[in-house]
């Protein structure tokens, strides 16, 4: 059965140094759930709250609205494939995976049913009496996430299980978690610093930043209304302008930057002060001959990236802004310092506030 | 690629090698010769004169024989208590964090006092609290001796368990007490093993503690030692080759055990 969590106002501190600082979060029984940030945001000390591994300061931590401070990891319904993997060394692929189901009792044929249901669900069929210090990296994995899964936890925490693993085994065993969690229905909490991990995987992410929560929501919402400079700049957003100002009707406002008019959906404070317009380099292209433009503005460079290119463009006051175009399009030649016609496509910009970025 | 080292080169590594080993094993392999030597005066006998004559006269040297007793006793239960204390402080070292150096100081310190000045110490101390002299006074002086020998071995084992590996025990279900068992215990088997090992050869070597300590029953090295200098019987020789044969067993039987390690472990599956 999956189970909810509730995390209530919880801190929890180091001497002086706060790893998690006032963190609420509710999350639903069932959902795949991604708290994401970069190392010692705080994600790894929220899971091992989760998890019993460690205590709070202060504040609640609850499943199913029952607090669990008191109960001890052993006998927390939850079960984690750690970052080391840490399998025992001293046992095999099929003693790993029923060590847990062993302590509750289980022995004979009951355990050994269930312990190759475990490896069939990882496809390591047959792999039961393998050493586990002879298996591939990927092996080694799902033996985690096998001894993990065959307690058919309420709860299932994945600490950065995909860190060390080479690109290709990292989306194989990333589609495999996707999969697991359809079928298995329990509650999965993954931490990551991967945002490729988080958007494909989460029903719902949090970004975690100096042990606070940014922004929880589905992982859409982070690009459509990033609640802040700091989690616009953690997706990818990197274009944020400061307008000089701001004529706001409802949700609907006309920022102005450098002289140029733009319009903007509000899902921040309205404020000069406190607002920046954070521009989807996607959302902009560069305006056809003859079509009026949205915005003026002169070439600084362009970057090969692949499967695009970043043109970087500056507004008159020095404020920069990229446009992805397609590696292949037929943009004739740019050259620094050259005017050139940039189109927005609609919600292109966003006025959000501007807590996380330096000040100007 | 291999590297042919010249002739010169090899002979020389072989006669370093050989040198080394003759000198580890000539005394007693010189020994063991003596003690089939049917003559009274130690020498190597002649191929002819080999005998058993000392080795059938072992069993009705009383005193040799009392003081072998005593000193494997003395050496069993030292090993048993050195394993088991050593294993608790090795316990104790893996939980602390700050005081980890202190207390690894602490348990090791009697291996730098000289055996003379801890067996007189002892002594002293157990004369003056009314202690009368026994086995349990020498093996209370062997677990002094053999303790911090113990406590390096099993530390060293300690290596091979992960705090990871508990946690993982723990959120498997398992409490302290089968972490311990479950993951800690197997994990330093071979360090326990060693270490019993060890302590049991330290004590049973072991001269001067015994020396000072030992009560009516001396221990085998005090009295081969009293032996000598009280112009020996060859019957000395005998138990010296006696000793020395069966460390000799001891050793192949091991090697053995590792050449097949199948022999009489896990069932096939």
């Amino acid at each position: 059965m999956a189970i909810s969590i509730q995390i209530d106002r919880v801190s929890r501190e180091y001497g002086p140094v706060k790893a998690l600082d006032d963190v609420t979060l509710d999350i639903r029984a069932g959902e795949f759930f991604t708290l994401l940030g970069s190392s010692g945001c705080g994600k790894s000390s929220l899971l091992k709250l989760i998890g019993g591994f460690d205590r709070q300061t202060s504040g609640r931590v609850a499943f199913d609205g029952k607090d669990v401070g008191n109960l001890p990891a052993n006998r927390r319904p939850v079960n984690t494939v750690f970052q080391s993997l840490a399998l025992f060394p001293h046992m095999s692929v099929a003693q790993n995976v029923g060590y847990g189901l062993r302590l509750r009792g289980l022995s004979g044929s009951t355990l050994e049913t269930r312990i190759s249901g475990a490896l069939d669900l990882v496809e390591l069929s047959g792999f039961g009496q393998r050493d586990v210090n002879l298996l591939s990296g990927g092996q080694r994995q799902r033996v985690a996430l096998a001894r993990a899964l065959v307690m058919e936890p309420g709860i299932l925490l994945l600490d950065e299980p995909l860190t060390g693993l080479d690109e290709r085994l990292r989306q194989q065993m990333r589609d495999e978690f996707g999969r697991l969690h359809k079928r298995t229905g329990a509650t999965f909490i993954l931490v990551t610093h991967n945002q490729d991990e988080a958007l494909s995987l989460s029903d719902r992410m949090a970004v975690m930043h100096r042990g606070r929560i940014e922004q929880v929501d589905a992982p859409a919402r982070f690009f459509e209304a990033p609640a802040n400079a700091f989690v616009a700049r953690f997706v990818g957003i990197d274009t944020l302008l400061r307008p000089e100002r701001i004529v706001a009707t409802g949700n609907h406002a006309e920022a102005t930057i450098a002289g140029q008019t733009l319009p903007v959906r509000v899902e921040g404070p309205a404020d000069l002060a406190a607002s920046v317009v954070a521009i989807r380099p996607d959302r902009l292209f560069l305006a056809p001959q003859g079509m009026p433009p949205a915005l003026t503005l002169m070439v600084v460079g362009t970057t090969f990236r692949g499967l695009h290119r970043d043109l970087k463009l500056a507004f008159s006051d020095g404020q920069t802004l990229v446009i992805a175009i397609e590696a292949d399009a037929d943009i004739g030649q740019l050259s620094a310092g050259q005017q050139v016609s940039v189109g927005l496509k609609p919600d292109a910009a966003v006025l959000i506030s501007s807590a996380g970025l330096p000040p100007a | 690629m291999m590297i042919h080292e010249g002739l010169a080169n090899r002979i020389l590594l072989w006669a370093i090698t050989i040198a080394g080993l003759i000198v580890i094993y000539a005394p007693p392999l010189y020994l063991l010769a003596v003690s089939f030597n049917p003559a009274l005066q130690p020498g190597l006998p002649r191929l002819s004169d080999l005998s058993l004559t000392w080795y059938a006269a072992l069993p009705k040297e009383r005193a040799l024989v009392g003081a072998l007793q005593q000193s494997l006793i003395i050496a069993t239960v030292t090993a048993v208590m050195a394993t088991g204390m050593s294993l608790l402080a090795a316990l104790a070292y893996f939980e602390l964090r700050a005081q980890r150096t202190a207390w690894f100081l602490t348990v090791i310190l009697p291996m730098f006092v000289p055996g003379v000045i801890q067996g007189l110490a002892l002594s002293a101390v157990f004369t003056r609290s009314g202690i009368k002299a026994s086995s349990l006074t020498v093996i209370a002086g062997h677990l002094l001796w053999a303790m911090p020998f113990a406590f390096i071995v099993i530390l060293t084992s300690f290596a091979a368990v992960r705090r990871s590996y508990l946690v993982a025990a723990a959120d498997l279900g398992a409490t302290r007490w089968r972490q311990f068992v479950d993951i800690t215990l197997p994990l330093i088997r071979p360090g326990l093993v060693s270490a019993f090992i060890f302590s049991f050869l330290l004590s049973l070597n072991e001269f001067t503690r015994a020396f000072y300590l030992a009560g009516r029953q001396n221990t085998l090295p005090v009295v081969l030692f009293g032996k000598m200098n009280s112009g020996a019987s060859p019957v000395i020789y005998a138990m010296s080759g006696a000793i020395f044969l069966a460390s000799v067993a001891c050793v192949a039987l091991i090697a053995i055990r590792s050449i097949w390690p199948g022999a009489g472990k896990r069932s096939p599956r």
